[in-house]
């Protein structure tokens, strides 16, 4: 049985100090859940280094120290060389360190494989975890305990809401909240191209899509009724709302979006089988 | 010219205590703005006094009775009604208070000349005020020219976003996904994504750019959206519902 780790006092290591690792760091730390000493990375780039040393967090200059130096290592880098990184530093990862991949499409049978034990956990998070909005999935590998779940959880919870799913799901994960911010990138440019087509300066339409998308994202969220209720809601008899939703029903907007979803978790689960 | 409302002590009453008067009075007393106390309303069914009286504002009978009381009066009844609403209390709306409308459609010109004077402000908020993101919880100017193009984006947007977020969740179950968990990540997956477009200020374009990957999952599903027309569907619903609005405000 896997020893606990020590939750007031773990070290947390990052292999890999890119993006992903920087908005995890920099959320765990302004939410609270970790004091910046107690996590570490490596980088030879010093524009990276800084990124990290910024706001408290030490930085090596090998993913040996940062494995040696960690109670739970995160596997931050791209899923090309997440296999190479493992290999290389398995004699420092025994089993009573708690590893974690965020890696898309890169399986726990695999991890467990490559590492030589079961205590791995898989998590995947969405580019929102740069401000603080991820949407999170994780799943539990074989000698992962219920405490470990806890301890990431709460570590990802600092950056945005977090599920945990079979990791059979995790293609159509990939489908939803992986690719799925981009959807809504073009939906805000289309909303605001809609409103120059209706009159509006740029700026202002622009300003007005982004706010506009955030506010409904943050009705449905905080309200927790079902969209089809809050869209009942707004949509008064032979108005300017409704008006709008004809238009979107009669082009197929939700069969595309369907489409979207569908097509981008079919394509997760090539990759991962590659 | 007008007397300056006093910044510090200003009572603000809302005529009609309907949903998006509480939104704005919840929103406004949770940021501080003002405090409950200084907040009016009327109703006589109790549980819309309740909704309000519940977080500390003041509900009285009678609209008579808030548009006396108030500096600020806030025009919150449905378009249909705004008329006659404001003859009626007219005596009671002189030039030293603010009088707002937020009711769609209906334009200066009109209410300025039913209340007998100029002291107007129209305003067009969306209901996402519940929560604090209103459109106008950043707030824009614009030429009251611009407002019909202004509630077919911002006014009716949150509903093409409902439907959206449904979609994601119908399109997360028929990748195999139960349904909570596809509507969980749908609703913050819509909310992270337009997290970033509103705090890093990058042009959506460029945001796209920066995540579809070669060959990837996010350029796949890109590539259903174009095929299927989602973003002309998306220009047609806002030009559908601005030309509806100036329907509506021109009859």
């Amino acid at each position: 049985m896997a020893a606990p780790i020590p939750i007031d006092s773990y070290k947390l290591g990052f292999i890999g100090a890119g993006k992903m690792a920087e908005s995890i760091a920099r959320g765990v730390v302004r939410a609270g859940v970790l004091p910046a000493s107690r996590i570490r990375t490596a980088h030879k780039d010093s524009d990276r280094k800084e990124a990290f040393t910024a706001f408290g967090v030490t930085v090596f200059d090998h993913n040996e120290e940062v494995a040696e130096d960690s109670d739970v290592v995160i596997f931050s880098v791209k899923p090309q060389i997440v296999k190479k990184v493992i290999l290389e530093l398995k004699p420092l990862l025994p089993k009573k360190k708690l590893l974690v991949s965020i890696a898309a499409g890169i399986k726990l049978t695999d991890l467990q494989d490559w590492v030589g034990h079961n205590r791995f956990i898989r998590v995947m998070p969405n580019t929102p975890a740069a401000v603080g909005q991820a949407a999170t999935v994780m799943c539990l590998g074989k000698a992962a305990t219920k405490e470990d779940g806890e301890l990431i959880a709460n570590l990802f919870g600092a950056i945005g809401k977090m599920w945990k799913a079979d990791e059979k799901l995790f293609d159509a994960v990939t489908g939803l909240s992986g690719s799925g911010p981009a959807y809504i990138y073009l939906a805000i440019d289309a909303l605001a191209d809609g409103g120059v087509a209706a009159g509006l300066p740029r700026d202002l339409a622009l300003g007005l899509a982004s706010q506009t998308v955030l506010g409904a994202a943050s009705m449905a969220s905080i309200t927790g009724k079902h969209p089809g209720q809050l869209k009942d809601d707004v949509a008064s008899p032979g108005g300017t709302t409704i008006a709008g939703i004809h238009e979107l029903e009669k082009g197929g907007f939700r069969g595309a979006l369907m489409n979207a979803v569908v097509a981008a978790a079919k394509r997760g689960r090539e990759l991962s089988q590659s």
